[in-house]
């Protein structure tokens, strides 16, 4: 017999412990690029030299994109940090064939790098363009030897990667603890970020500061019309 | 002898030891990829340590417990090897200097431990470079504090450092070792627990 999976059944709504989350809030945001960044520095991302941005290869798994509103001369520059969404209904989990990628019970699409075989389907399948490929073994200046994390995984060739909203930090500051108060830790673009555009916590904790964020007026979350659910939400730029 | 049956007996034989030796090459290769190395031609003996560490002394007889040195281990990623400076505590200050030992190389074991942190002619000041004896792959975060916490003992992952003269693995310290015992003790499984 063959049986139909209920395609109604709301994926958003399974039970976890906790659901880690973000919020971007584009009033605040300047486009500096200090997350992409502190991201490089804390996750061992390689290098990016101009060569791999003519090819369509730069590796990053934050970045600020820029765009422009209204017609000349009253433009304005416009900037949306995208990363991983961390989708709950995320359109690069089923497509890989050896489950590389899956969603924990803590609201984190994770990304395995000793499973990934490198068929880079994910990446051809995330419609944020969050994941990045290894294309090359990734080499770093001599004088940046001593600049890589420990705590996190230097990927080699062949490997697909993308943001893990530093679950490293998260391991950390969770080992062996129930109860961390909320904004105690933070990834490290949400601690680097100047004008506290980003907001990182809880989204199971009603009290949380990210909670209450995400459910501000100017919420939304980027092509929410393909329904992936993300776990970032933006707030929306409001003019005076 | 007959030509023909010398060659006719020869060739199996070739073929049968050829195909041995080689069957023999494979079997060690598999066993060492999916476990440890087996204990022949000294795969199985730990490396060689450029200060001669008897742990046997240091716990059996001098009663240490492993934290005394391995002083980050419950707090910690590392359980770390103390820096030259812990060992001085005893072995400068303590006025323990091997002389009154049994073993006649203890006295010049010691002096390396102290050339190490004063500096001697043949060497600077600085930390002794040990050889790693348990590695474990670089996509796996091992992290020390939770096993404490949960109260396993070093022993069980470890063996029984405290009668080893020269520390060696005694575990493979796989995964499937890993999950294995996860399983059992309803410890997290999740992939991003040790992969991230």
């Amino acid at each position: 017999m063959v049986t139909t999976p209920d395609l109604d059944r709301d994926l958003t709504k399974r039970p976890r412990e906790r659901s880690w989350g973000m919020v971007v809030d584009l009033d605040r945001c300047t486009g500096c690029q200090a997350c992409v960044i502190a991201c490089v520095a804390e996750n061992n991302i390689p290098i990016n030299d101009e060569s791999h941005y003519h090819e369509g290869r730069v590796m990053s798994w934050i970045r600020v994109e820029r765009y422009w509103e209204g017609e000349f001369p009253n433009v304005k520059a416009r900037f949306i940090p995208l990363m991983c969404q961390h989708c709950e209904n995320a359109p690069c989990e089923p497509v890989c064939p050896v489950y590389a990628t899956y969603h924990n019970n803590e609201g984190l699409n994770v990304q395995v790098y000793n499973r990934c075989v490198g068929t880079r389907y994910c990446a051809n399948n995330c419609p944020y363009h969050a994941r990045s490929f290894n294309y090359w073994e990734p080499v770093w200046p001599e004088d940046l030897r001593h600049q890589l994390n420990p705590d996190v995984t230097v990927r080699s060739r062949g490997v697909m990667e993308k943001c893990t909203m530093c679950v490293q930090r998260i391991r950390r500051a969770t080992r062996g603890r129930d109860d961390v108060p909320d904004g105690e830790f933070a990834p490290a673009c949400v601690q680097a970020c100047p004008t506290q555009t980003l907001t990182f916590g809880d989204l199971n904790d009603k009290s949380s500061r990210v909670y209450e964020l995400s459910h501000d007026e100017r919420n939304y979350t980027v092509l929410k019309s393909l329904g992936t659910a993300p776990n970032v939400t933006y707030l929306k730029k409001v003019e005076d | 002898m007959n030509p023909n049956l010398a060659i006719k007996i020869a060739v199996p034989l070739v073929g049968l030891s050829v195909a041995l030796v080689a069957l023999a090459v494979g079997w060690f290769f598999i066993s060492a990829w999916w476990s440890q190395p087996p204990a022949i031609l000294g795969f199985s003996e730990g490396p060689e340590q450029p200060v001669a560490f008897p742990h046997t002394v240091h716990v059996q007889q001098a009663g240490l417990d492993c934290q005394f040195c391995h002083r980050t281990v419950s707090t910690d990623e590392a359980a770390t090897i103390p820096a030259v400076e812990q060992c001085l505590f005893c072995h400068d200050f303590g006025k323990i200097d091997g002389t009154l030992s049994s073993e006649p190389h203890a006295a010049a074991e010691i002096q390396k431990v102290r050339d190490a942190f004063y500096g001697s002619e043949s060497r600077d000041a600085g930390a002794i470079d040990w050889a790693r004896v348990h590695r474990l792959p670089d996509h796996v975060q091992f992290v020390h504090q939770p096993h404490i916490a949960a109260g396993v003992s070093c022993s069980t992952c470890h063996g029984d450092v405290a009668s080893m003269e020269v520390v060696q693995q005694v575990r493979n310290l796989k995964m499937r070792d890993c999950v294995d015992c996860h399983r059992e003790l309803n410890a997290p499984t999740d992939c991003v627990t040790c992969h991230y």
